[in-house]
């Protein structure tokens, strides 16, 4: 158990720059993730049929290949096209699959909208583009909120499989000093304590952002 | 105000509306009255065109609306509708709903519409509720706000698809007062209903519809009084 304490007590350094790292492919490659399946969403609501079609081949893909292969894909697959460094491979990977599943969030939250909405919206005059921006949509995004946190998180944890591209983040870091050290056991549960720390963190903002919704429409 | 020639609509393999032909005049009040599925509310939307035609002519101002080439927004800017279930928007304030047709489609500048929006929200009895969640309304104030909403466009024709049929009976009363005055008002309207108190004391013309047709028309005293057709006669023998 001291050495333990001891371990974590010298690694915090080394550490919190890889858990700086995480929280960067995280956060860029979700902000870049919302993006994606906010216009894929758009693309399927519009019903014109081959926009549905590009949607639905989206979404069929990356739902259905899992993200590790994504990675090396985009990293060693694709040399000959495109050169990418480690951590543009990884975020625009993490990005690509978190993408299509916020892309079904937000398609459903957007479908669950009661038809009666489009229609009172129109009836006023208002064009459909004009009335998902200023009806549909806002009552959507509030729905997708729950959702969305969860898919964060998700994304969060799913970054520790760009340690498979030589990107130094807690996974990896603790991947480095088990095999140095042979301490498996501790160096994987300290990985798990400074995920968990970090998603004890993200669900709090999320706890904080939902109660606001609620309070403020 | 309003022309439909020969108008058709399906439903899949269900022929809703059988060639119909039907003529609003300025500041005329028509009532449709008919049972479900006689396709009255299906008449009413097309005049809107929530529902496409599968045939048939709709001319609003005399001007035939072709979906495929006429902008829809800008014929419906003229043609109020207020829905069975009032689809205020949930997020908006009572006011913000009233405002933001004339602000982001009219581009009336903000300050105007509040003022117009204000005055109609007085003129429906919620002048004190602008600043209120629809949520926090009774089904009688939603469905005041969503006329107050609809006339905010400044309409030249309002159509009401069953405005009261989702209200608790003691409030029925309080909307067909707002739609009363508007009627005195001169507002052309047409009107999809079951309140036929309403119907015979506001129509101007019942218009009565069986399975996709009208099936008779007139002036409602002698509609009530002396229905012609054996379907009138059947349906005013079950809802009087």
């Amino acid at each position: 158990m001291t050495s333990f304490f001891e371990n974590l007590i010298s690694t915090f350094p080394a550490f919190m720059e890889a858990a700086w790292m995480t929280l960067r492919l995280t956060g860029v490659s979700l902000v870049l993730a919302l993006v994606i399946g906010l216009v894929f969403a758009l693309m399927k609501v519009t019903g014109v049929r081959w926009l549905s079609y590009i949607y639905s081949g989206y979404v069929g893909i990356i739902r259905g290949t899992p993200l590790i292969v994504q990675i090396m894909w985009l990293y060693f697959g694709i040399t000959h096209i495109v050169v990418l460094s480690a951590f543009w491979a990884g975020t625009i990977a993490l990005a690509i699959h978190s993408g299509a599943y916020i892309a079904e969030i937000f398609r459903g939250c957007i479908q669950s909208v009661d038809k009666g909405q489009m229609e009172a919206a129109e009836s006023l005059g208002m064009k459909p583009a004009l009335a998902m921006r200023r009806v549909i949509l806002p009552q959507a995004l509030k729905r997708a909120i729950p959702p969305l946190g969860n898919q964060f998180i998700i994304g969060l944890k799913d970054s520790s499989l760009v340690a498979f591209i030589g990107i130094t983040e807690i996974f990896s870091l603790s991947m480095d000093n088990a095999a140095v050290t042979f301490k498996q056991l501790e160096f994987y549960t300290i990985a798990g304590l400074y995920y968990l720390a970090m998603v004890a963190i993200v669900t709090f903002i999320l706890s904080r952002v939902e109660n606001r919704m609620d309070t403020a429409k | 105000m309003i022309k439909v020639e020969q108008l058709h609509k399906y439903f899949g393999d269900l022929h809703v509306l059988k060639g119909v032909d039907l003529d609003v005049a300025p500041q005329e009040v028509v009532v449709m009255i008919g049972a479900s599925g006689s396709g009255k509310s299906t008449l009413l939307r097309c005049l809107n065109f929530l529902e496409m035609k599968d045939d048939g002519r709709i001319l609003i101002d005399g001007e035939e609306v072709d979906p495929a080439t006429t902008p829809l927004n800008k014929v419906r800017e003229h043609v109020g509708m207020v829905f069975q279930h009032f689809n205020l928007f949930p997020h908006m304030t009572v006011l913000e709903n009233v405002i933001e047709a004339p602000v982001h489609v009219k581009k009336t500048p903000k300050a105007e519409a509040i003022k117009q929006g204000q005055a109609l929200l007085e003129k429906v009895g919620l002048g004190d509720k602008g600043d209120v969640y629809p949520e926090k309304l009774s089904g009688g104030q939603k469905q005041r706000v969503a006329i107050a909403r609809a006339l905010a466009m400044e309409p030249s024709v309002m159509l009401f698809d069953e405005p009261t049929s989702a209200l608790d009976p003691e409030l029925v009363g309080e909307v067909l007062e707002v739609m009363k005055g508007l009627a005195a008002d001169g507002m052309t309207m047409v009107v999809v209903t079951h309140e036929m108190g309403f119907a015979r004391e506001v129509a101007d013309r019942v218009v009565f519809l069986d399975s996709g047709q009208i099936a008779e028309q007139g002036d409602p005293e002698t509609f009530f009084e002396k229905p012609q057709h054996p379907k009138a006669r059947q349906f005013l023998s079950r809802v009087l």
